[in-house]
């Protein structure tokens, strides 16, 4: 099935194509040269029958006419050029006047020119008499009456070969479009099709990467939010029951778009799949680590803050690769500075241990909170995130925590534009 | 920010001053984009005039040493403020980055 500008385009070339059949048609048929109107050595042989319907304007003052040669144009619309040569029996050339028929006055008439060895004179369509004037003992002869020509300043065309010439050109035309522009227009939809497509499936993996229902069990509360900074957002959140752990994951992915949404889809799935096994923390980090190390296409590298809470124990382990620290009911967590993932294939991280407590309050989060700058260039900052956590009061949901921090952020951006995807997640031990 | 580019005893040495972060970064890629592909190059990182690192700008940074590392080549920061040398130390990048 053809494409609409291609439909439009070929429907062009078939009725130009017609046109120009018709056009040919009427040239060969209505063809100046096929015959010469008149050519006679004695121009006074058809005197006679003219003479009625040019007596009015002979009776006006024109002096008897010798002779006269009949032009008539091809259609009623049409502006011909006739190209006339009369010469006397000396050589010398004569001017002829024009009479025409239908009433039309000889003002009106366009042009008469002279050119070297031709009369030129434009005809609109009417039947023309070409009155030629009698002058004593100079017998006058029609030489000939040349094709019709089309003038164009100093050029002079034949009008058939004007016609074809004109043809060419918008053949030509049509065909360039048909190859080349309209492939080309083509490509640049097709292109912006696929553009929009890829963005689209970027963003399902993005949504499909992180964690959308948040597990409920009866001794936590948890829950997390997203804010990218364009359509396609770089961080990740997971988190689910493992065994009778709760786990989750937090990370901030370099190089957003849609390549990385790819690989962010990828490593959740990975991880949702591996974390069920009951792989330990670190182990996990390391397989993370291999994997994106091991697609350096991508360009790929990421911090992660990986942590699982014992309900038996309230204890916390967990793993960090160079990701934000966390904050624990209100300090900073000790977090041993560890690699992120995806720069060194052999890396080995180890984890770290922190007691909870019953009401213990998490908060992970990435750099897009603590980086985030307002008009005046300055950052939110951890000290400003701790003061804010400090300043929760009790009572209050995770899902509410996570829109207050939300919008404190916001507030204090300002009208400065967001530089960085945020993630948030909150976690209270009930 | 500014990015200057000087080659010192057969050596690449990029200052950057200023601070790197969203906005500046797309700059500071642009300005060294003429050292990738380069075979062999050792460069040269001075950042003793750098504010500011965000960690967008870091992965650049990041990528910009694996770059160069894999077309044979060597990156090493000679000098950093302490503010982007806590920004290296917490994401564990100072043992690659300083060397």
């Amino acid at each position: 099935m053809l494409s609409s500008p291609r439909r439009v385009s070929l429907l062009l070339l078939a009725g130009f194509g017609v046109l120009l059949i018709i056009m040919t048609v009427v040239a060969v048929r209505f063809s100046r040269d096929v015959s010469l109107v008149q050519q006679t050595d004695n121009l006074r042989d058809n005197l006679e029958t003219i003479a009625g319907s040019i007596s009015e304007r002979l009776d006006s003052g024109y002096p008897d006419p010798y002779g006269f040669i009949e032009l008539t144009a091809r259609t009623q619309k049409k502006k011909e050029h006739y190209s006339l040569v009369l010469q006397d029996a000396s050589g010398a050339l004569l001017a002829p006047s024009f009479v025409v028929d239908k009433g039309l006055d000889i003002k009106d008439i366009l042009y008469f020119d002279k050119d070297d060895d031709h009369f030129m004179a434009t005809v609109w369509g009417q039947r023309c008499f070409v009155v030629v004037y009698d002058f004593p003992d100079r017998p006058l002869t029609l030489l000939g009456l040349y094709d019709n020509k089309y003038i164009f300043d100093d050029i002079v065309v034949s009008e058939k070969l004007f016609i074809i010439l004109i043809s060419a050109f918008f053949l030509i035309l049509l065909l360039l479009s048909w190859f080349w522009l309209i492939p080309a227009i083509e490509r640049m939809y097709d292109r912006k099709d696929k553009a929009e497509i890829e963005l689209s499936v970027a963003r399902e993996l993005q949504q499909k990467a992180v964690t959308r229902d948040f597990t409920k069990e009866p001794w936590f509360d948890i829950h997390a939010e997203l804010r990218a900074m364009k359509d396609v957002g770089g961080d990740i959140y997971l988190c689910g029951m493992v065994g009778n752990k709760l786990c989750f994951i937090v990370g901030d992915v370099s190089d957003k778009g849609t390549a990385a949404s790819f690989m962010m889809f990828l490593l959740s799935s990975f991880i949702r799949s591996r974390v069920q096994v009951g792989l330990p923390l670190d182990r996990l980090m390391g397989e993370v680590n291999r994997i994106i190390c091991d697609n350096p296409d991508y360009g790929m590298f990421c911090t992660l803050f990986i942590g699982a809470v014992n309900p038996d124990t309230l204890e916390m382990e967990y793993c960090n690769a160079g990701h934000t620290r966390a904050l624990v009911d209100g300090e900073f967590l000790e977090q041993d500075p560890q690699l992120i993932a995806g720069i060194d294939r052999g890396f080995v991280w180890h984890t770290q241990k922190v007691m909870l407590h019953h009401g213990s309050r998490l908060l992970l989060y990435t750099d897009g909170v603590t980086e985030a700058r307002n008009e005046e260039r300055a950052f939110f900052g951890e000290k400003r995130l701790r003061e804010w956590m400090r300043s929760r009061p009790e009572g209050i949901s995770c899902r509410e925590d996570c829109s207050a921090l939300l919008e404190a952020v916001g507030a204090f951006r300002g009208k400065a534009h967001q530089n960085d995807d945020i993630a948030i997640m909150c976690i209270k031990i009930l | 920010m500014k990015t200057v580019i000087t080659e010192r005893d057969g050596r690449i040495v990029i200052a950057v001053e200023g601070e790197l972060d969203t906005d500046t970064c797309a700059r500071f890629q642009e300005d060294i984009a003429s050292l990738s592909g380069r075979e062999g190059l050792e460069a040269e990182l001075d950042l003793s005039k750098l504010d500011y690192i965000s960690s967008k700008a870091l992965r650049v940074l990041i990528a910009l040493r694996q770059k160069i590392v894999s077309a044979g080549g060597t990156m090493k920061v000679t000098s950093v403020t302490p503010t982007v040398r806590e920004i290296f130390d917490m994401t564990g990048l100072s043992g690659s980055l300083l060397g």
